[in-house]
């Protein structure tokens, strides 16, 4: 759930200022005039001798070479019971070079075949940035004309069905942003954090059965650039940061009760302030304690089931977004991609009145910034809003690169994070219908379907912890329409086939889930309601309760020093 | 079928720093926790001697009960600092809190940890920074609690396995009992880890590779920590410990046209970052580190070789840190898997009379050096004390934890781990001595001499050994390999010394180490990190100088990939390159 916390790093106030003699600049600069970025006049440098120059003895020359460096600023730190734990600040600059040999329609990409990572220095001099280009620059070529010799020999033992590029063709894109900068508001800003951290997870004085309580942040800042042999000059900037807490109990039986809450956002202003992380770590506890005297849920349930627009986001990521990715598939495999959505391209994988579509190029949502919104992908792609869902029917997948049968070209979604390879994912995912209803009008519905099939209960899910295990999941009886709050359950059979044919209807209350784990993205969807689907009792071994309670509480709050 | 990979090995040189866990601060502002260093760690020891306390009495009542549970705590402040070409990659201030928690499940006689179980004795974690201690307290319950299912539950295993197998050929108990040990370090003081000014350091050190134009990858290194160590046990022990360390390593690479990997490391270890070496003698040892890659560059390849040869007190130290000092540790002579080369050698002679061996982690310096491998209370919280392993060539002891082996009870103060691991035997120390020397130099005329006895056109002299690897289990050859990095053929006709690369000495323990003839007077120290089963530790070794009537080398195995087609950046007479230089005379260049 947690992204692993960056490498570390604290720059000197030497280096702080280099970065902000070039953020000044850069406001004032305008596209195409950026030779006085060190790191780009480097990039452009070593690139230009690449092109002109590397060549192995008669070997081929490469046809394509890319660089991408990503500038990551970062300011993390958790507090567990009300204490700092860790807390890393760090600056680093990983280097991506990628070399193809061959042409667009054969070459040397291959598993991992196309890309070399290193660092490059935090300052700029440019003989050093270079040196760890060049150096890598160099494994690239080589690794390549390795690869595209053994691909050859592999490409003679197999027949291949579908000649598909292996690389799509892209115009050359410019595009240069000002230089973001992490700003957190210094050490008054740092120390603002840090207490709002201790403050939220001290709350686990107020009940002596929570087990495990921690609040965290994590906030990112990156600057990406990209320059390729195409002619391609990216300079552009993308910030996330987010919140969570987890914290773990168990019931009197045993079960183990975890829950996981992150809130992210795309603008540190956006971030929840004191008084709300509080609330939500409030909330966590007040959850945690229902659930511990709710009642397991004990036999297996087949009806109708309603889900928030909270735990409906988790169902299209997982069912429809990833099943959308045009992810390429192994060498010689006759299908279109990697997933479960390979073949149904034109077929009706959604009821008619759902389309999905994927928008990078959406900035806000009620007032609240986008996390997956760009303008040019990790590729130098720029942004393409994509139709997935057209009435019903697979329109279209996601697209990076690297293409894929019958999709010969990128549509702006080769994304990465923290410069990893990129690979074809989601941005904005927007779920929209064209006959909705009232979230009220849904919970009618719910119990009307009940009274149909003689249920004496239907089910509402408010949030999922991974997309069978539902968290917080009530039953709504159909005689007077409360709600009752169980545990232990597991849904049996929710998967694309179940959106296919068992969606019966949507709400007209969409909300906004900003994911700042992995790649950040945005999912946007109402709340669904299945007409069928299992629901049974997890079978999760319990373990004992402890054998001893927890240390007593200091009666006075303990003195706490550094803020 | 793990290797013992030690002495600075190039991944862990570049994995762990660059990519080590971290906890970051600020530099120029209060840490999170300040109050003062003496009151801080009483806290910390109180809260952790109360939550053992309270632990024991609760888990007496449980079934089944520990009858050993013990807390440790590494606290440490440091900074790391990895430069490449004057220009820093990475600059990390951590601050962590680390806490293993121990038990035991049993008797001593038969407990948890029995064979492979092992592991099963300890869970870790992170603790608050800040001196909040219900936080702390209610952290290490937590730990306790998870380390009391697993080591019950790893305690019925034992037991059941126990049953249906054959007896076990050695039948010591699983826990030595000891005396415990109460001991609180004086205060030191505190270390301020200056980032921006050993920044400064880094630029202008490693600025100094940028002169070569055959060196392809080059990292300099600068490490400072500021660590306590806290530990409590149930059977009374209360010990703080703490110091300070500062190390410096310079790392650089090159390949031969025929593909093969060169690499020269240096390192600088002290006590604190002003007890390093002058910047002069760094820059010195780096231009060493320059010229060394550039005539390896050039170097023959060594042809497959055995006969007389000599090693510097430095190789030595290495040679016998691999081949000898491993075999020693106390856990290798127990367990089914083992080799146990030594095992049954107690008061036999295992090296020539004139040779001992002690592993002294007592030991502060020798001849001015300051030794790594020191401490006064190893990680089981057993004062450390000197071992003479071998003496007069005869083999004594073993380097023994709280694992007793067959003949051997008791724990000699060798027990080490890095945080988050199990402790086993391991070197702290390792020092070869000598009654039968000469001068350094004579050794040489005495190697030129057994040369012309032996018939051969020329012996072989190692002045530096990078590391190796030992394998001491069963399953594998009981054979050793060490890296040698720098080797000249010393001929028998008086040319000079000339250089080669691609030597590999191999061999079996117990013949290479009987063929020494005699040493140099001057012992010499090597300081680096040792790699194993418990994890890494700083260690020492030291040894003078020495002759072998015979050393078994073969080629290395090398990859062939190519040195860069292109030359590096600032020997590329690009036009508007202010920078070019032409390649240097040294040089055999990148360009083909």
């Amino acid at each position: 759930m947690k992204r692993q916390p960056l490498i570390l790093t604290l720059r000197s106030l030497l280096l702080a200022s280099v970065f902000l003699s070039s953020h000044l600049w850069a406001q004032s600069s305008t596209p195409g005039s950026v030779d006085n970025d060190p790191l780009i006049s480097s990039l452009k440098t070593e690139l230009e001798r690449s092109r002109q120059k590397l060549q192995l003895d008669n070997e081929k020359k490469p046809y394509f070479v890319q660089y991408t460096v990503t500038d990551v600023q970062s300011l993390s730190a958790e507090a567990v019971f009300g204490a700092l734990r860790r807390e890393n600040q760090t600056h680093i600059r990983f280097l991506r070079v990628e070399v193809r040999v061959g042409d667009y329609k054969r070459d040397s990409s291959f598993g991992n075949g196309d890309g070399v990572s290193d660092l490059v220095p935090l300052d700029d001099d440019p003989i050093a940035i270079r040196h760890q280009i060049w150096l890598a620059t160099d494994t690239a070529y080589k690794r390549a004309l390795e690869i595209l010799t053994e691909k050859e020999a592999r490409l003679k033992q197999i027949e291949l069905e579908y000649q598909v590029d292996d690389f799509a063709k892209a115009s050359p894109v410019v595009s240069v942003s000002p230089l973001l900068k992490l700003d957190f508001g210094g050490e008054e800003g740092r120390k603002k954090y840090r207490a709002m951290l201790e403050s939220a997870s001290s709350l686990y004085r107020n009940d002596a059965k929570i087990q495990t309580f921690s609040a965290s942040y994590d906030f990112n800042v990156l600057n990406l650039y990209l320059l390729n042999s195409e002619g391609s000059l990216v300079r552009n900037g993308r910030e996330y940061y987010s919140f969570s807490i987890n914290a773990a109990t168990q019931a009197p039986d045993g079960m183990r009760i975890d829950r996981g809450r992150g809130f992210a956002a795309a603008k540190i202003g956006e971030l929840l302030d004191v008084t709300h992380l509080n609330t939500e770590a409030e909330k966590i506890i007040a959850s945690l304690a229902a659930l511990r005297s709710a009642p397991v849920v004990e036999d297996q349930y087949q009806g109708p089931v309603l889900f928030s627009p909270d735990a409906a986001a988790d169902v299209f990521h997982d069912l429809v977004g990833n099943n959308a990715l045009g992810r390429k598939p192994n060498l010689g495999s006759p299908a279109r991609t990697g997933t479960e959505y390979a073949n149904y391209f034109h077929s009706r994988v959604l009821p008619e009145f759902i389309n999905i579509v994927d928008d990078p190029g959406m900035a806000t949502f009620n007032g609240k910034t986008l996390l997956g919104h760009y303008d040019v992908d990790e590729e130098g792609v720029k942004a393409q809003a994509v139709t997935i869902i057209d009435k019903g029917k697979l329109a279209n997948y996601l697209l990076g690169r690297s293409p894929i049968r019958d999709f010969p070209e990128s549509n702006g979604h080769g994304r990465s994070s923290n410069g990893g390879s990129p690979s074809p994912a989601m941005s904005n995912l927007v779920v929209k219908a064209s006959e909705t209803m009232s979230r009220a009008d849904l919970e009618k519905k719910l119990i009307e379907m009940c009274k149909d099939r003689g249920l004496a209960f239907g089910y509402f899910v408010q949030t999922l912890g991974g997309i069978n295990s539902p968290r917080l999941l009530y039953k709504v009886y159909v005689k007077d329409g409360h709600r009752e709050l169980v545990r232990g359950a597991r849904f049996g059979d929710l998967d694309r086939r179940t959106l296919r044919s068992d969606l019966a209807a949507v709400g007209n209350d969409a909300e906004l889930d900003n994911r700042a784990t992995g790649i950040p993205m945005s999912i946007i969807t109402p709340s669904i309601l299945i007409d069928e689907m299992e629901v049974r009792r997890d079978n999760t071994t319990k373990e004992k309760l402890p054998q001893y309670g927890p240390p007593p509480l200091g009666t006075i709050a303990t003195t706490k020093t550094g803020n | 079928m793990t290797k013992q990979r030690t002495l600075l090995i190039l991944n862990f040189f570049l994995l762990t720093t660059l990519f080590g866990d971290a906890v970051d601060k600020n530099d120029d502002k209060d840490t999170p926790t300040k109050p003062t260093h003496a009151a801080a760690s009483q806290m910390v020891l109180d809260t952790m001697q109360a939550e053992l306390d309270r632990g024991r009495t609760e888990l007496a009542k449980a079934d089944p009960s520990p009858y050993f549970i013990s807390y440790t705590v590494n606290d440490r402040d440091s900074l790391t600092i990895a430069g490449s070409q004057g220009t820093i990659l990475n600059s990390q201030n951590n601050r962590s809190r680390f806490a293993d928690v121990s038990m035991r499940i049993g008797t001593p006689d038969l407990d948890n940890t029995h064979n492979e179980s092992r592991p099963s004795a300890l869970t870790s974690g992170s603790l608050p920074l800040v001196d909040d201690k219900d936080a702390i307290a209610r952290v290490l319950w937590q730990l306790t609690e998870r380390e009391y299912r697993k080591s019950s539950r790893s305690y019925e295993n034992v037991k059941t396995s126990k049953k249906v197998r054959a007896k076990e050929e050695d039948e010591s108990s699983d826990f030595s009992k000891e005396q415990p040990s109460r001991d609180i370090s004086p205060e030191k003081t505190p270390l301020t880890l200056e980032q921006k000014k050993w920044e400064a350091r880094v630029r202008k050190l490693s600025a100094t590779f940028r002169n070569y134009v055959d060196i392809e990858r080059s990292v300099l290194v600068l490490e400072v920590e500021d660590g306590s160590r806290y530990f409590v046990s149930t059977e009374g022990s209360r010990i703080e410990s703490g110091g300070h360390s500062a190390r410096i390593m310079a790392l650089a690479t090159s390949r031969a046209v025929d593909g093969m990997e060169l690499l020269r490391v240096e390192t600088f270890s002290a006590e604190s970052p002003d007890k390093l070496p002058s910047d002069a003698e760094i820059i010195a040892k780096i231009k060493k580190m320059g010229e060394d890659l550039a005539a390896l560059k050039k170097a023959p390849i060594a042809e497959p070789f055995s006969g007389p040869s000599m090693l510097s007190g430095r190789a030595a130290a290495v040679f016998f840190h691999e081949v000898l000092g491993h075999r020693l540790e106390g856990q290798r002579q127990r367990g089914d898997e083992e080799g146990q080369t030594f095992t049954k050698r107690v008061n036999q002679e295992v090296l020539p009379t004139f040779l001992s061996v002690a592993d002294d982690p007592t030991r502060t310096e020798v001849n001015g050096t300051q030794l790594s491998g020191a401490y006064k209370f190893d990680d089981e919280g057993m004062p450390s004390r000197p071992v003479q392993v071998i003496k007069d060539g005869v083999l004594k002891e073993f380097l023994m934890s709280r694992m007793p082996v067959k003949n051997f009870s008791q724990s000699n103060g060798h027990g080490r781990n890095q945080p988050g691991l199990m402790a086993v035997g391991r070197q702290g120390n390792l020092i070869v001595t000598s009654t039968k020397s000469i001068k350094d130099s004579e050794v040489r005329t005495r190697l030129i001499e057994e040369v012309k006895k032996a018939g051969k056109p020329y012996g072989l002299l190692f002045d530096d050994i990078q590391g190796g690897f030992t394998l001491t289990q069963r399953a594998l050859p009981q054979a050793f390999q060490v890296l040698p990095i720098m080797v000249y053929r010393v001929y028998a006709d008086g040319r000079p010394d000339e250089l080669v690369r691609g030597v590999d000495i191999v061999g079996t323990p117990l013949t290479a180490l009987t063929r020494i003839e005699i040493t140099g007077d001057k012992p010499e120290v090597f300081n680096g990190i040792c790699g194993a089963e418990s994890g890494s530790v700083p260690v020492s070794a030291v040894a003078p100088s020495m002759l072998f009537s015979e050393i078994e080398v073969q080629r290395k195995q090398q990859s062939h990939e190519l040195p860069p087609i292109l030359p590096p950046p600032g020997f590329d007479p690009l036009p508007g390159n202010k920078n070019a230089k032409e390649p240097s005379k040294k040089s055999t260049g990148g360009e083909q």
